[in-house]
């Protein structure tokens, strides 16, 4: 079972996060198809509320889907003015990722 | 030969939400449509969503206005197929669960494309779906190589890089 360190979505179910950081981190992972390893870039967000509860966590992503439906919102820290619903939507080179950016003031 | 994806549609997508509607909830990448209710009774909720994926199309975004539902379809390639699909999509607005919490309010259109023409907005104005252009320069970059790609000039260029590539072996 994980620990509370890092968020993991799960098929179907949003998770409702509050961004305070981010960065872009270079890692080595193994290609899931080929099984050699592979230098990708990571978007590593700190996540400092998670579905209403406070955390220090993390959330990270290497698709490219889901860094283009964010990258607006990493000049000037933007998202630390919203809370995002993410939910991962199927698998593989099938997945999709709807996002919910709720403004945290309201007019 | 791979070609790294641009995301040019979903970036748009997410940059026009921020600079339009910054100030209200927005959904990104949708579903839309009904959820079988036998399915959900016997499956559970969360596992009839994911099995009814493949019959549930996705608006692009959705922006929760104070008395609307503003549906959007972004569009660089292909605008008329965006344009012909809002009012489909409208359809099945009210009987998508994810947007129950947001009814009853009403559902406006909106094309959002890189570049327009007068026949579009014709299409559009009788379809009731409003136009926006959302051009940032890296998008005219964009633009401006769709419209390229048809002139003499790529394609002679396009030819020369083919037959460089068989030359190297790359082919």
């Amino acid at each position: 079972m994980p620990l509370g360190n890092y968020v993991i979505l799960k098929p179907d179910t949003g998770e409702r996060m509050h961004f305070v950081e981010h960065r872009i981190e270079p890692r080595t992972v193994t290609d899931n198809v080929t099984l050699r390893p592979k230098a990708v870039n990571v978007l590593v967000l700190s996540v400092d509320r998670l579905n209403g509860q406070a955390v220090a966590a993390q959330f990270s992503t290497m698709s490219e889907t889901l860094y283009a439906k964010l990258e607006a919102y990493l000049a000037g820290n933007l998202y630390r003015n919203y809370e995002f619903i993410i939910t991962q939507r199927g698998t593989g080179f099938q997945t999709r990722y709807t996002v919910e950016a709720i403004p945290l003031v309201t007019r | 030969m791979p070609r790294k994806s641009r995301q040019v549609e979903t970036r748009m997508t997410a940059e026009y939400l921020l600079k339009e509607y910054s100030k209200f909830q927005s959904i990104t990448a949708c579903p839309l449509g009904r959820v079988d209710e036998a399915l959900m009774a016997t499956a559970g909720y969360q596992k009839a969503l994911g099995l009814s994926r493949p019959y549930r199309p996705e608006a692009d975004a959705i922006v929760v206005l104070p008395n609307y539902l503003l549906l959007i379809e972004s569009k660089v390639w292909n605008v008329v197929n965006g344009l012909a699909k809002l009012p489909l999509y409208k359809s099945l607005v009210p009987v998508t669960p994810e947007l129950q919490k947001f009814m009853p309010r009403e559902v406006l259109l909106e094309l959002v494309v890189g570049w327009t023409n007068s026949n579009l907005e014709i299409m559009a104005r009788d379809a009731g779906v409003r136009i926006k252009v959302y051009s940032p320069p890296w998008l005219q970059e964009v633009v401006r190589g769709m419209h390229d790609y048809w002139t003499s000039d790529y394609q002679r260029e396009r030819q020369r890089v083919l037959e460089a590539r068989k030359t190297l072996g790359l082919e």
